[in-house]
């Protein structure tokens, strides 16, 4: 269900079309993952700085105060590193939230979009859902 | 009031020569006369253009040479049937396999342009793909080529256009979006033009006789990513995503 924002979104893209390239670099982003957006605050386990995207997860606790590990997906390093997101804002141990898009798949994985760190600043870890074409330009 | 007179006209003088300046200004070219395409460059993603919409950059300018307009792919009608049987998780890329010619121009990575009389080499960051292609004015392809990913490429110079021919394909990689496929048969005919406000207008023609019914031009607009250098994209490290989208299926 497209909603008239994403819609405009998408038409916005269409006119980008001849520039517009997979956000994800070399997958689907709308094949792998819901477009609706979630918010996960937890603690950092573990750092993939890796390609072709990094993950990164974190112990979040739900309301019945059962603590899962989500897995966090974003860019590839190098693109993270180009936007000013680098290794270092990733430090184990420490509190972020998280807002995301859950995959269609898995009850603990998402495609990470905005991250708010400790000091409360923000950086782009992956795209927004819609953000683009999938993996082609068609 | 004499002073105040000559300031006007030192503006005017500078304001006309800049005009001029910009009008005109000369693309670099190398020692033999040829336009300079050396450098790094990038066709779009996140790293060149900023997050969409919400970019503190200056939106980058209009070019002053766009390239041609995307059309939907023209296959024939048992090729469009086909093509409507792939999804998104039969992507070759997401294997981490080579993207081919003319998909490899538009992923949103930079690549390196490096330039000789002799030859032009690509080495691109996405997929690790290289191409090194001879500058052969006959453009004349070896004769013992196996269909490969990347195809057999070569080049020649029409006037200040490179002009890159790509054959030798195998049928495994897309041409651009989800089903795209082609046969062994694809020919690519690439053009490189350097442009005034130092862009590159990359056009691709592609003709596939056994899938397409006429031509197909697709076409991206390069440019120079600041402070970028290609670096290592090892893809198959930490791929996750064949797996969970083909758990899917």
């Amino acid at each position: 269900m497209k909603t008239p924002k994403l819609r405009a979104l998408l038409a916005a893209y269409a006119g980008l079309i001849l520039t517009a390239v997979p956000v994800l670099a070399h997958h689907s982003f709308a094949a792998e993952y819901d477009s609706k957006e979630v918010t996960l605050t937890g603690v950092i386990t573990k750092v993939e700085w890796t390609n072709p995207h990094i993950y990164f997860y974190i112990d979040v606790k739900d309301a019945s105060g059962t603590v899962v590990n989500w897995a966090v997906e974003g860019y590839p390093p190098n693109t993270l590193k180009r936007t000013g997101f680098t290794r270092d804002d990733l430090k184990v141990g420490d509190t972020v939230t998280v807002t995301a898009y859950r995959a269609k798949d898995s009850a603990d994985r998402v495609a990470g979009r905005e991250v708010t760190f400790p000091g409360g600043g923000k950086k782009f870890a992956g795209p927004a859902a819609g953000g683009g074409p999938p993996s082609g330009y068609k | 009031m004499t002073i105040h007179l000559a300031r006007i006209l030192t503006i005017a003088v500078l304001s006309a020569c800049l005009g001029l300046a910009q009008d005109s200004k000369p693309i670099p070219r190398t020692a033999n006369g040829k336009p300079d395409l050396s450098g790094v460059w990038q066709g779009g993603g996140v790293s060149l253009y900023g997050e969409p919409g919400l970019s503190k950059r200056p939106a980058a300018p209009p070019p002053v040479n766009p390239p041609p307009k995307r059309e939907p792919v023209p296959y024939q009608s048992w090729a469009e049937t086909k093509s409507k049987t792939f999804t998104a998780t039969d992507d070759p890329t997401l294997a981490c396999l080579l993207p081919g010619v003319p998909r490899i121009t538009s992923m949103p990575m930079p690549f390196e342009i490096v330039q000789t009389p002799k030859e032009i080499v690509i080495a691109y960051e996405s997929f690790h793909a290289f191409r090194i292609i001879p500058i052969n004015d006959k453009l004349q392809h070896p004769n013992d080529l196996v269909p490969t990913w990347m195809g057999d490429s070569v080049a020649r110079w029409d006037g200040d256009t490179l002009v890159v021919d790509v054959t030798g394909f195998n049928d495994k990689t897309w041409l651009s979006g989800t089903g795209s496929f082609h046969s062994e048969d694809l020919h690519v005919v690439e053009r490189f033009k350097l442009n005034s406000d130092d862009t590159i207008t990359y056009t691709a023609t592609v003709t596939d006789p056994k899938v397409l019914t006429k031509p197909w031009t697709t076409g991206a607009l390069l440019r120079r990513p600041a402070n970028t250098r290609v670096e290592e994209y090892e893809c198959i490290e930490n791929n996750q995503d064949a797996a969970h989208m083909h758990l899917k299926k």
